[in-house]
């Protein structure tokens, strides 16, 4: 176990290196000058402010510099917003998209499971098929054209829940729904999956036999079961809240990091381009990690071990 | 059992955890539920309260190292320069007292400031304020970029001091007395005092920043104001939602309605007009285009022509466009009064100018810029291809093939999908090739000359013809297109140096130089001046919006029926 | 005991039965190869053949459908821009969008067809420049349909090779070509399409690339999994002992005990692909114009939703079908191909 953690924990680092590498060489790539007011600058005063952040030294040098920094922490300045560290921006801005990604997290997995779980029971009724249709459709449907509508409809139409903003919880309960639709059908199915699986084993048999209730035999005995695999979809769910995220956030105008990440992409604003980018892969990368982790403590049928396979 | 109760301590941190960002995010408590009471009854609360959206977080609040109209804005309601414009957009003395007094040769003037205008530390605002704020613009190591831009090539020594390390001190703005400031200009500024009301140019208190240091600016806390109100509840450039409250020190005070003024960041327009739909919101950002059609007629819609005009440059290191005719048939075949009407629908007009109308007036007469030279390089699709033609038969060719680089925001994307289909239907035998790129990008290759048309907006900082004029002038800055008329640049020189001190000669020679850069060169290609759409609950008395720099002064408005 | 039974039944009753050597070969069921078989297994799932139907009858409007109203999709039309749908058969019946009318926010309805004198029907409407949405619109899902079957093919490519390399030829190859998929689905792929569009430049070919580099590594951990179970079986050996090539014995004899699992993977890659597409569209980084894909469709239709719906909810309904679709279908045939599922 020990072994095996160390090994995970090596090549996380590992693969950082790599897309922090990767990021700052393809953003070297990307031709346009960082300063927003670069149409106003004569050349002299643009070789100025080019010396003052360092844009003038060569490459390695720029490179060996950026992940210096990025050791002790320091994702540099953003130019959009003049010269505040990037790590300032991060701060400010991920609580916001950390509360929302767990709400609809939370949200999406209980909803999820229940509908997979209802779904399981009743294979092949209506009750079966409409589960599976909200999971389908909840896969299929474009989030923004989702949040559009929810905004629209329960917003402005019926007036129920504040359109957009973000100043407490009523205000995040329409984009929590809107982005906890994907989440939903990831784990609907995969719960109807692994009910259906567990339901046909021998010790579901054997509690029927014993005259156990079918309420019993679904919650006490197949759910438990079937919930250890659903463990391992956390690390695609991340993914899929990440990527959520940067369209939900912008249609309910809530000031998080999906909401500054599309803004910069938009302008160009490297640094905080790179330091989102470092950030998120971080995020998955320990996400996937912890899983695997979890994974091998509540399902004593896995032992994890250092070796291949 | 075990694995339940993992999961329900999952849940229990998560939730603990959710409950600490909101606490978070509402920071002063007091104003977390003035919003919830608002949300409920909007009239009752209303009072003189106003929420407002913005289209980005506030980036920065150090005003010499602001670039951006947000941060502009800001800076001109919780703070405050020598002059200040109005609602008439007219610039009218804010700190100074009463006009300055100007020498004879018009390069020295010599500002009184209020005796009443005072920090919100109570420290009274001095002339070296501003001696202070104007040499750590032109400080490279501030890395302030509007500094030298404003200030290089007016005030004397700027230049001295931003590129050649001369000693601050010699820079041209110098504290007589405590509340006596004499400025010294390289040449004649027929606009400076408006000049004065760009933040930029604001005072900054020494001890409090030097106090401050790295820390300067970065919170509500962290800065002092001179201005209407103050801010409050900022945390910062993140922050997506911040507050003003009035300033009862401001010597003005006593004509300051609102109380408080809540901003929120909201970067979809369409959010925004369904925020300000459900009542959560009373002026909205600016509508996008696709918006404005759903809302003509509409009498809380606010309308205004921005000085901002759209052009295609025509890039003259390409031989062909070198060709006069190829010039003026790019420039008479496209259809702007379509593309205005048809196309984006929200009140944007034709241009076919390169000065913008409304923008500026006759220092005498008041008549507007436009009246002498009116329309040039009109819309005439069959004077366009007898020009084409002639073009192509100089060039020796039939066809050609032209790079266009466009922009990427949604206008830009819907006016050269339009251009691009009308050059090419009414110009037989000319190809465009469509090139959409981010804004950043587009500079660069502008500086590069990596281009043959592009388009280009350009919105002014100052309330003078010459922001516009001095684009063109040979090698200029924002040339970028190897343009170069002697005629043009004998004019700009005359309007500069010989005109100084005449108004009125100085304006014709302006407007000569724009008939000559348009009517006998045809160097650019106007197409349109943009208008500005949002939307003011009937509520908000006295919005005012201004044409350069800062957008809205919030100090004018009240609330009520 | 065996005396008394022969009493009962006298050895005469018997005779002994002819074993026909022939016989004992002879299969009751009719022969079924793979494909036989999965197909009668899908197609009891009455979704996978529902969602291939249309699915069908999609693909074939979308290749006709450019053609068959006579507008081209990228003619300009300024006095024509954003008319709402008309079909004149259908003008008349009341329950049906097609009247050629909008309704304003106060609930007015607006005709822009008979105020600005337009005689011509556009089925779809028109965008902002007056081109026409039913033209638009199947070439925006051919395009669309091109960019995420292209990737798919690519994916498909490489992701098969690098996972039948590594689990074919095991030990130290299969161990660094593991550790490098490691690393790589350790970065999110969201952060790579970004990243190369923003370098690249939007456009198909860019588009359907970024998707195509973070796709393979699904496809080639399924592979790898499915060699290394294949490999050590009778009939792979067998083959070995003959002197095949590894070559040989990947694509001719594993390949095709592994065509379900790598159609499955396809089938869900593909709708993938088309959401990824209509995603970039929506933060900007979408096909360049004139092009049009169902993505860029829905972000202009999304910009104008309340004034014109109908060109956000059309291009919705066809991307929501397209990926309904192809969920089903998919749904339908892994459950065919899983040995588990066998009844």
């Amino acid at each position: 176990m020990g072994k095996y953690v160390l090994q995970r924990i090596f090549y996380m680092a590992l693969t950082l290196f790599i897309v922090i590498s990767l990021t700052f060489f393809l953003m070297q790539l990307i031709p346009g000058s960082p300063f927003s007011t670069a149409a106003k600058l004569s050349d002299s005063q643009l070789a100025i402010m080019n010396a003052k952040y360092g844009l003038d030294q060569p490459l390695p040098v720029q490179y060996a510099m950026y992940m210096g920094n990025v050791l002790q922490g320091d994702l540099g300045v953003s130019f959009q917003f003049s010269n505040t560290p990037v790590t300032e921006l991060i701060a400010g801005r991920i609580g916001p998209s950390l509360s929302l990604g767990l709400q609809a997290m939370i949200f999406g997995t209980i909803f999820g499971i229940l509908l997979g779980i209802i779904a399981a029971l009743r294979q092949n009724t209506w009750l079966d098929y409409g589960s599976t249709f909200v999971a389908v459709l909840g896969k299929s449907i474009p989030s923004f054209v989702f949040a559009a509508m929810l905004q629209y409809i329960i917003g402005v139409q019926l007036g129920w829940l504040p359109v957009a903003f973000w100043r407490g919880f009523e205000y995040s309960i329409l984009p929590t729904i809107a982005l906890s639709i994907f989440p939903i059908s990831i784990a609907a199915r995969f719960m109807r999956t692994e009910m259906i699986d567990v339901l046909g084993s021998d010790y579901i048999t054997l509690a029927k036999a014993k005259g156990a209730s079918g309420y019993e035999i679904a919650f006490k005995h197949a759910m438990r079961n079937a919930l250890i695999p659903v463990v391992t979809v956390l690390g695609p769910l991340t993914v899929s809240l990440i990527t959520g995220s940067l369209v939900v956030e912008r249609v309910f105008a809530i000031p998080g990091l999906g909401e500054q990440f599309v803004t910069s992409i938009n302008v160009l604003d490297y640094s905080v381009i790179m330091g989102t980018t470092i950030l998120f892969a971080s995020l998955f990368i320990f996400t996937v990690f912890v899983v695997d982790i979890l994974y091998s403590i509540i399902d004593p049928r896995i032992r994890l071990s250092g070796g291949n396979n | 059992m075990r694995k339940f109760s993992f999961l329900l301590v999952l849940t229990l941190v998560a939730s603990i955890f959710l409950a600490a960002c909101y606490g978070g995010d509402n920071g002063s408590d007091d104003a977390g539920s003035d919003d919830a009471g608002s949300d409920d009854a909007g009239s009752e609360t209303a009072g003189q309260e106003l929420r407002v959206m913005e289209s980005s977080a506030i980036p920065v609040m150090d005003t010499i190292m602001a670039s951006d109209t947000v941060s502009f804005t800001t800076m001109n309601n919780v703070m405050e320069g020598l002059y200040r414009i109005n609602a008439d957009q007219q610039e009218v003395p804010a700190l100074a007292e009463g006009e300055p007094e100007v020498s004879e040769d018009g390069k020295v003037y010599t500002f009184k400031i209020r005796e009443d205008a005072v920090w919100s530390n109570g420290d009274p605002v001095t002339a070296n304020d501003f001696v202070y704020a104007w040499q750590r613009a032109l400080d490279p190591d501030s890395g302030s970029s509007y500094g030298p831009y404003l200030m290089e090539g007016k005030i004397a020594g700027a230049s001295e001091v931003f590129n050649d390390g001369a000693d601050p001190s010699t820079l041209g703005a110098k504290a007589i007395d405590e509340k006596t400031l004499e400025v010294t200009l390289v040449k004649p500024i027929s606009y400076f005092n408006s000049l004065m009301a760009f933040p930029t140019f604001f005072p900054q208190n020494q001890a409090f920043v030097e106090e401050q240091g790295e820390d300067y600016a970065t919170s509500a806390d962290t800065i002092l104001y001179n201005g209407p109100f103050v801010l409050e509840n900022w945390d910062g450039s993140t922050d997506g939602e911040w507050v003003y409250a009035k300033n009862e020190d401001y010597w003005d005070a006593d004509n300051v309605a609102l109380d408080k003024i809540t901003f929120n960041e909201v970067k979809d327009s369409q959010t925004a007009v369904n925020a300000y739909e459900s009542g959560e919101a009373d002026i909205t950002t600016k509508l996008s285009s696709e918006l404005v059609p759903q809302y003509e007629g509409d009498e809380n819609m606010v309308s205004w022509l921005e000085p901002t005009v759209f052009w295609i440059k025509m890039n003259q290191t390409n031989e062909a466009l070198q060709n006069e005719n190829i010039r003026r048939a790019l420039a008479m075949a496209i259809d702007k009064q379509s593309l205005t009407d048809n196309i984006f629908n929200n009140g944007s007009i034709p241009a076919n100018y390169a000065v913008p109308k409304e923008f500026v007036q006759h220092p005498e007469t008041g008549a507007d810029f436009r009246e002498a030279n009116g329309d040039m390089l009109t819309y005439n699709v069959e004077e366009a291809q007898k020009f084409w033609q002639q073009g192509l038969e100089e060039l020796g060719v039939d066809s050609l093939e032209l790079r266009y680089l466009g922009g990427d925001s949604e206008a830009a994307k819907t006016s050269d999908e339009f251009i691009k289909d009308q050059l090419e239907t009414n110009l037989e035998g000319l190809t465009i090739t469509l090139e959409s790129v981010p804004f950043s990008v587009r500079l660069e290759r502008d500086t590069a000359l990596d281009y043959d048309l592009q388009m280009a907006g350009w919105g002014p900082d100052y309330l003078d013809p010459i922001s516009f004029s001095d684009l063109w002038i040979t090698d200029g800055g924002n040339n970028n297109m190897a343009y170069s008329s002697e005629e043009y640049d004998r004019l700009l020189k005359e309007a500069e140096t010989t005109y100084a001190n005449d108004p009125v000669k100085r304006w014709e020679t302006l407007q000569e130089a724009e008939r000559v850069l348009l009517e006998e060169d045809a160097a650019i290609v106007p197409i349109y001046q943009r208008q500005s759409n949002i939307l003011v609950n009937e509520n908000v008395n006295d919005f005012t919006y201004h044409f350069v720099g800062p957008e809205y002064s919030f100090y004018p408005i009240s609330m009520g029926e | 005991m065996a005396n008394h039974s022969d009493k009962r039944f006298p050895k005469a009753m018997f005779e002994p039965a002819q074993v026909d050597e022939a016989l004992a070969e002879k299969i009751e069921k009719p022969s079924l190869n793979f494909w036989q078989d999965a197909f009668l297994r899908v197609r009891k799932n009455k979704a996978a053949i529902i969602s291939f139907i249309i699915l069908m009858l999609l693909v074939i409007v979308t290749f006709v459908g450019p053609y068959i109203n006579g507008y081209d999709s990228e003619t300009q039309n300024a006095a024509h821009s954003n008319l709402p749908p008309r079909i004149d058969a259908l003008a008349d019946v009341s329950w049906l969008p097609f009247e050629g009318t909008w309704e304003d926010r106060n609930g007015n309805t607006l005709y822009p067809y008979e105020e600005r004198g337009i005689e011509e029907s556009y089925w779809f409407g028109t965008d902002k420049f007056g081109r026409d949405l039913f033209t638009r619109l199947w070439e925006g899902v051919q395009i669309s349909l091109l960019i995420a079957v292209l990737a798919t093919a690519i994916d498909m490519i490489i992701g098969v090779s690098y996972g039948a390399i590594s689990g074919y030829f095991g030990g130290r190859v299969d161990n660094i070509m593991q550790r490098i998929i490691e690393i790589l689905t350790g970065i999110p792929n969201l952060v790579i399409v970004i990243l190369l569009i923003l370098v690249l430049e939007p456009g198909i070919l860019s588009i359907t690339l970024a998707l195509a580099i973070t796709g393979w590594t699904t496809m080639a951990r399924v592979v790898r999994g499915q060699v290394l179970k294949l490999k050590n079986q009778e009939f792979a050996l067998a083959s070995k002992t003959l002197g095949a090539t590894d070559f040989r014995i990947i694509f001719k004899h594993l390949m095709p005990n592994m065509v379900g699992v790598i159609i499955i993977n396809t089938m869900f890659t593909i709708p993938n692909a088309i959401f990824f597409e209509a995603f970039l569209s929506f933060i900007g980084l979408g096909l360049q114009p004139p092009d049009a894909s169902l993505g860029t469709l829905i972000e202009d239709g999304f910009k104008v939703m309340l004034l014109y719906p109908s060109q956000l909810i059309i291009p919705s309904i066809v991307i929501s079908i397209l990926m309904i679709t192809f969920n089903l279908m998919a749904d339908g045939l892994r459950d065919a191909f899983d040995p588990k599922m066998r009844d």
